[in-house]
Parts: C-alpha cells; structure tokens; sequence
C-alpha cells in the first residue's frame, strides 16, 4: 500500500472494524449486553442532538443579530489576511462563515463555531463533488485541533475538583493547541502538496487557485 | 473574567439591534428554524458515531486498547493513566468529560496527571465529530487525509502540553 494510498484513510473502515471487534468481544463476554449497548449509544446520540439543537438555536439566532448588524463582515475583514494565507480563493460568503467559525473557536463558543463551520463547508463546495478541497481540509483540520484561547471547561472542571491552582494549565495548553494547529497547517500543505488530487476534482479549478491544482 | 464576556456580548448586540432598528425576535425565529434543519442533516452522524462509541466503551474494547497504548505513550512523556482519556477525546466529547472528571478526583487536580490530563484537554478536540459534521451538508464523502492530519497533529499538541506540565 502506497503511503497517499494509507493516508487517504476512510471512516468507513474505522467505523466498520470499531463496530466488529467490540461486537466480537460482546459476543464472548456478554452477548446478553449486545443490544442494550447499541441502544444506550443511540440514546446518548439523541440526547446530544437535543442539547446541540438548543445550542444551535441560540447561537444561529445571534449569528442572525450579527449578521444584520454587519459584526460578520467586520470580523471577516479582520480575519481575512490570514483566511486568505490558510484557504486560498473562497468567495466572500465563504470568508465570513469561515472568520466567525475561527473567532467563536478561540473564544471558546464551541456552539457558535459548529453552524458556521458547517456553513462554511457547504459555501466552500461546488455542489456535486464528493471529494474535499485543500480549503475544506484546512478548516477542518485547524478545528480539529482546537484554536481555543482559554480552557473555561477544563478550568472550571478543576475548580470543581477542588484544585488549588486551577489557572495553571491555561498556559501549557495555549502553548499546546498552538503548537498543533501550526502543526496542522504544516501538515495540511504539506500533504496536499504531495498527494496527488483524485481525478473527479481535476477539472474543475473554480475559485480554488489550491497551489497543487496547477503544479499538477 | 470570562463569565462575563458572554453577557455583556449578548447585551451589545441587543442595543445595536435598537440602534439601528433590527427586530430581534424575528432573528430568533429565523435562528431556530435554520436550527432545526440543521440538526436534521447532522443527526444521522452523531446517531452513527453515538452507537459505535457506546459498544467500543461497553465492550471493553476501549481499557483493551488503551493497556496495550499505556506504554509507548510513557515513552514520549504522556502517562499512561491518560491512555483512555487520549482515545476517548477524538471521538466522545462528553464521554472525555466524565473520563477527565474522574482522572482529577481520582489522582487529584494538581497531580502531575491531573495537569496533564488538563492541559491535553484544553488543547485537543473531538476530531471524528468534527470530521463527520462538518461535512454533513455536502455530499463529501472523501476526507483524504483530513483526519490523520489531525489526530496527529492533537498528537503532537498532547507531547507538548506534558512536556510544559513538568515545567509549570
């Protein structure tokens, strides 16, 4: 196996091989388990929904605000010269969706950061591939690694385990999440310098000037 | 500090709404209706990865993996304790939680696998529920190396925050 070919890793396979083995294991430890397992993670997938639902509520509400009050095209604008470094030729829609989704990440709004990812996403797509853009894996890739300024969760979860310092890991995980998402960016190009674009996205260059689409 | 921020962000945009006349409940209906279609196209993912998490938990799967990890992570200076709050981050945002809730009641909040755990939390994210998400309102099925990049790149943000733990 070539080492784009690993790369090019699928979730479906993840997916399929996490689902045999713990099933094969339920099978010999606990077969009587197997189905209130399965359900317990369908439940736990409902109740996730119903508390995102809320949040996306919230949060695409004040996005609303935002938006009518121009806030989103200010910060876009702010954003811009280091959007346009990261994801190279995204129209403006796309910019602002992606500025928002950066800003609520580093303040730690994880739900105001979601909607817009997931609006910049579809804004950065041309409507019929199947494939993801250099862009998309860029955006994807950097809220993966978290770009959160300060850790409320965590710190307050210290507080609550009675820490007598609990600021203290503001500063090694800044330090870290910094180190990952330079890492991510490095990564990112990198590999989409190297791993050659499968043949469906060929043609079509659009707005995306991806550096690799014309070395190609 | 910051529990302030929220409040008076939300209060300033109230009043630049009166300012120039936005009516806000007519935003928040909007909001929740794009809410709703939204949680549509995302349910069937978080369902999928909800299931799949629950039985790789259940199982035992999960503590059999993270034992056969515990050591070549003690080797690149994570402990070992933090095995299965490493697997669980990627893929179970409240399942990390209660992982990381139970490490500091049980080694203590300022124990070195305490800050550990802390800082690897604050710094990484659930990566498969991003990927999948993300996506959700395209036909994008092919992530190429989208989540490699990023697992590894956590990877090495989780080396450094341990690395600085000694040192803070």
């Amino acid at each position: 196996m070539s080492p784009s070919r690993f790369l090019r890793f699928s979730v479906n396979a993840v997916f399929f091989s996490l689902l045999l083995v713990s099933m094969a294991i339920i099978l010999f430890t606990a077969p009587d388990k197997a189905m209130s397992a399965l359900l317990s993670g369908g439940t736990e997938g409902i109740t996730l929904s119903v508390k995102l639902l809320a949040i996306y509520a919230v949060w695409l509400s004040v996005l609303k605000m935002a938006e009518k009050l121009d806030l989103t095209e200010k910060l876009s604008r702010l954003f811009r010269p280091l959007i346009r470094k990261l994801m190279k030729g995204e129209s403006p829609k796309a910019e602002k969706l992606i500025a928002v989704n950066l800003a609520a990440n580093m303040l730690g709004m994880g739900g105001a950061a979601t909607p817009a990812g997931i609006g910049a996403i579809r804004e950065m797509w041309d409507g019929k591939s199947d494939t993801a853009t250099d862009n998309m894996l860029m955006l994807v890739v950097l809220n993966a690694t978290s770009v959160q300024l300060i850790p409320a969760t965590v710190v307050a979860m210290r507080i609550a385990a009675g820490s007598g310092s609990a600021a203290d890991i503001i500063l090694p995980s800044l330090l870290a999440t910094l180190f990952s998402s330079v890492l991510a960016v490095i990564l990112v190009k990198t590999l989409s310098l190297k791993i050659r674009k499968p043949k469906s996205l060929k043609g079509f260059k659009k707005r995306g000037e991806g550096v690799f689409l014309d070395s190609k | 500090m910051s529990v302030y921020i929220l409040p008076v962000f939300i209060i300033a945009l109230l009043i630049f709404s009166a300012i120039k006349k936005i009516r806000v409940y007519d935003c928040f209906v909007e909001g929740g209706k794009e809410a709703l279609k939204l949680i549509g196209t995302v349910f069937p993912y978080i369902a999928a990865v909800s299931i799949a998490i629950a039985v790789f938990k259940e199982s035992g799967f999960s503590a059999v993996l993270s034992k056969l990890l515990a050591y070549p992570l003690s080797f690149l200076g994570i402990p070992g304790e933090l095995a299965e709050l490493m697997m669980l981050i990627p893929v179970s945002g409240n399942g990390a939680v209660a992982m990381l809730e139970n490490i500091l009641i049980e080694y203590g909040a300022d124990s070195y696998i305490g800050r550990c755990a802390s800082a690897i939390m604050g710094s990484s994210e659930t990566v498969f529920y991003i990927s999948a998400v993300y996506f959700s309102d395209t036909s994008v099925k092919k992530l190429r190396f989208a989540i490699p990049a990023a697992l590894l790149a956590n990877f090495g943000g989780s080396i450094v925050a341990c690395l600085l733990c000694r040192f803070i």
